[in-house]
């Protein structure tokens, strides 16, 4: 250990524990400090685990912390970064106040934010790289999804002998030549048809001959079994592959991964995708089937993302939205809901959220349709509200939905669902939005201060 | 079923659909049924032909610089059929990239030249590093009223003399951040930077389109009360 890499590791260390022990809880602070002692940091911290970075525009948070999950059925040691902390000092903060082990080399299993890959690589070569989707985002973020790829695999060929874990139903991710070792992921349940993508869908160029693409069949966004029709470029072979869909509903999924069954305690094909990104590190790294299928169900408590909250006598499902193929992927499953249902809607427009709400046209509201008319006749009544509720008002209002309850102000929003006809209340919010009704909720005492289970 | 009927040509919406671009055909077909009329729209996309006789209203959206440029090396199939849509009064929406590849030629990401349909003689150049992002609002000083949007550009696109902004900036940057001008107004092509989608946020453009290719459609038809309908604010 060199000496800077020492003091920067004390001073991260003991800003740690002082922050911890009396401001109740971290920052970023604590890597903030030591990185800026010492920039390579990370070289020191990182060198004694056998480190995956796991990034992509949706999915990273779930699928690190299944992938942790399923590694703990094998291995004693995984750290793991906290939610929200993917950017590099966060990393370094993880680093920072994990625990010495002893025995098995440990593993770190990392969500990396998109544009910090190349922070982490520059000092840490992982063992693989988890690759989970790249989609339009909020917009102004990192401009463009080729800009994104380009992004982390800058920090990719960095560390050409770590396996690339990716989605195989994601054409970006076999668009570019990199000399590491690949392992695909991908669904493979359905016949083989001839398609083309909605219209509305980003990425439909053949990487290789610029044709539109086609599709054996699709799952969602522009993710499925593509192929050429001009050049043959098509679909890797999967390694790893979900065989059939079972029943699904918002709160659970049955599926078969490779021939075995599967279950999940959480809706959404998206989050299938999760399970199976997991599943593959899994086995990459010999996990047993049957472990991982233990690991997906010993604790529910890892689907945390969709929190539900008594307000009153309603079931609240707190879910956030934040870019267009995420919002039609929560349209999809709240519409395999069962039973009676309320839809709430806010929306904000601060930096966290995208300042700008165009996206919400990009939405297929107009699945939802009026009370009782759309895909699930289910729905009974609509709420909107938040800073820009006059933009996601009228995006029902195009969708057929003509006379949503209205409220603004997101302190009064509870108030308000507790009017709506129907015990389950589904809330698709934005960033903030999330943040100021849990605020709201605390301050009635219906959920505990902070983000997330 | 509806008394009228327009059919719309969405250029190369499977690849120029950026930013809740679809927004505006929603916003068509939404305000076209007030107007006792329905809406087809048809993708015309690489490769396919464009007869300016099958459409009442040309829809291009914004896209990716990568796609943006796929694009430029279609539309010269599509050049003279789009231009001869537009001077023949054809009503036309087009936003961000769509707007640029009206024009003489854009300035791409890599400092390429893109060469447009040459349909209007406005030319867009690139500013280097930097983009325009924000709301902005605007005021078309022929008719008096006001647009809200949100634009997100990198170009800076510059009016010829033959053509009107669509609006004076009086916040944001507009079309190139330095004359106040925004969007155009040409016949009866709106070109602009808006995001928004700008027909949902303005009504009144939506309309102005669906009475333009309402009265081209149907010549012998009094659209009076189409023209008089209020639009509500809802943004």
């Amino acid at each position: 250990m060199s000496l800077r890499s020492g003091v920067a590791t004390a001073v991260g260390k003991t800003s740690y524990w002082f922050l911890h022990t009396f401001m109740h809880g971290g920052s970023s602070l604590p890597g903030k400090l030591a990185a800026r002692i010492d920039p390579e940091i990370l070289k020191h911290l990182g060198q004694n685990y056998d480190v995956i970075v796991i990034t992509g525009t949706n999915g990273k948070t779930l699928t690190t912390a299944l992938t942790v999950r399923v590694l703990r059925e094998k291995y004693d040691h995984v750290l793991t970064n906290p939610t929200g902390s993917n950017m590099e000092q966060g990393i370094v903060g993880t680093f920072l106040h994990a625990k010495r082990s002893r025995g098995q080399r440990p593993l770190a299993v990392l969500e990396v934010d998109e544009a910090n890959v190349i922070k982490v690589t520059r000092y840490i070569k992982p063992i693989a790289f988890v690759f989970t989707n790249i989609f339009r985002d909020q917009m102004d973020r990192y401009g463009e999804i080729y800009t994104t790829y380009k992004k982390i695999i800058d920090g990719v060929r960095l560390a050409p002998e770590a396996t690339i874990i990716a989605n195989g139903d994601a054409q970006l991710f076999n668009s570019v030549d990199l000399p590491n070792p690949k392992i695909y992921y991908g669904f493979n349940h359905l016949p083989k048809g001839d398609m083309k993508a909605p219209t509305n869908t980003d990425g439909i160029l053949c990487p290789k001959c610029q044709h539109v693409l086609h599709y054996h069949f699709m799952t969602y966004g522009n993710l499925g079994d593509y192929f050429c029709p001009n050049c043959g470029f098509h679909r890797p072979e999967l390694n790893y592959a979900v065989t059939k869909l079972g029943a699904m509903t918002p709160t659970a999924s049955t599926f078969d991964l490779d021939g075995e069954s599967f279950k999940i305690g959480i809706g959404g094909l998206y989050n299938i995708y999760n399970a199976l990104a997991a599943y593959a590190v899994g086995r990459f790294l010999n996990v047993e089937p049957a472990q991982i299928r233990q690991a997906f169900t010993s604790d529910e408590r890892v689907f945390g993302r969709q929190e539900v909250v008594h307000v009153g006598d309603k079931d609240v499902t707190l879910i956030l939205i934040k870019n267009p193929v995420g919002v039609n992927q929560v349209i999809d499953m709240i519409l395999t809901e069962p039973e009676d249902f309320s839809f709430v809607g806010l929306l904000n427009a601060n930096y966290a959220d995208g300042i700008d709400t165009s996206w919400i046209w990009d939405g297929e509201f107009e699945k939802l349709g009026a009370a009782g008319t759309g895909e699930n006749p289910k729905i009974k009544a609509f709420l909107t509200g938040g800073e820009r509720y006059k933009d996601i008002t009228f995006r029902l209002k195009v969708a057929g939905i003509d006379q949503p309850m209205i409220e603004p102000d997101l302190t009064k929003v509870t108030a308000k669902i507790k009017e709506l006809p129907t015990k389950k209340v589904y809330v698709l919010a934005t960033y903030t939005a999330v943040l100021q009704l849990r605020k709201q909720l605390a301050s009635e005492g219906l959920i505990k201060e902070g983000m997330g289970a | 079923m509806a008394n009228y009927h327009l059919t719309i040509a969405h250029l190369y919406g499977d690849l120029m659909n950026t930013y809740g671009d679809v927004g505006n055909i929603l916003a068509m077909q939404y305000y076209a049924k007030k107007m006792d009329a329905d809406v087809t729209t048809k993708l015309v996309s690489l490769g396919d032909p464009f007869d300016p006789n099958d459409f009442d209203i040309v829809f291009f959206g914004g896209g990716q610089d990568f796609e943006q440029t796929i694009v430029a090396k279609d539309l010269p199939t599509k050049a003279a059929a789009i231009t001869d849509f537009i001077e023949d009064g054809g009503p036309t929406l087009a936003i961000c990239g769509g707007f640029q590849l009206l024009g003489q030629y854009y300035i791409g990401a890599d400092g390429e030249r893109i060469t447009g349909t040459k349909s209007m003689s406005h030319y867009t150049k690139n500013q280097h590093d930097h983009r325009f992002i924000g709301d902005t609002i605007i005021k078309d000083e022929q008719t008096g009223e006001v647009y809200h949007g949100f634009e997100n550009h990198q170009g800076m696109t510059f009016l010829g003399k033959d053509e009107a902004p669509l609006g004076v900036v009086s916040e944001g940057a507009g079309n190139n951040g330095a004359d106040g001008t925004e969007g155009v107004h040409y016949k009866n092509v709106y070109g602009t930077y808006f995001h928004g989608p700008i027909l949902t946020r303005n009504g009144d453009i939506a309309k102005h389109l669906l009475v333009a290719a309402l009265k081209r459609k149907y010549p012998d038809q009094d659209f009076s009360e189409q023209e008089n309908m209020v639009i509500p604010a809802t943004f």
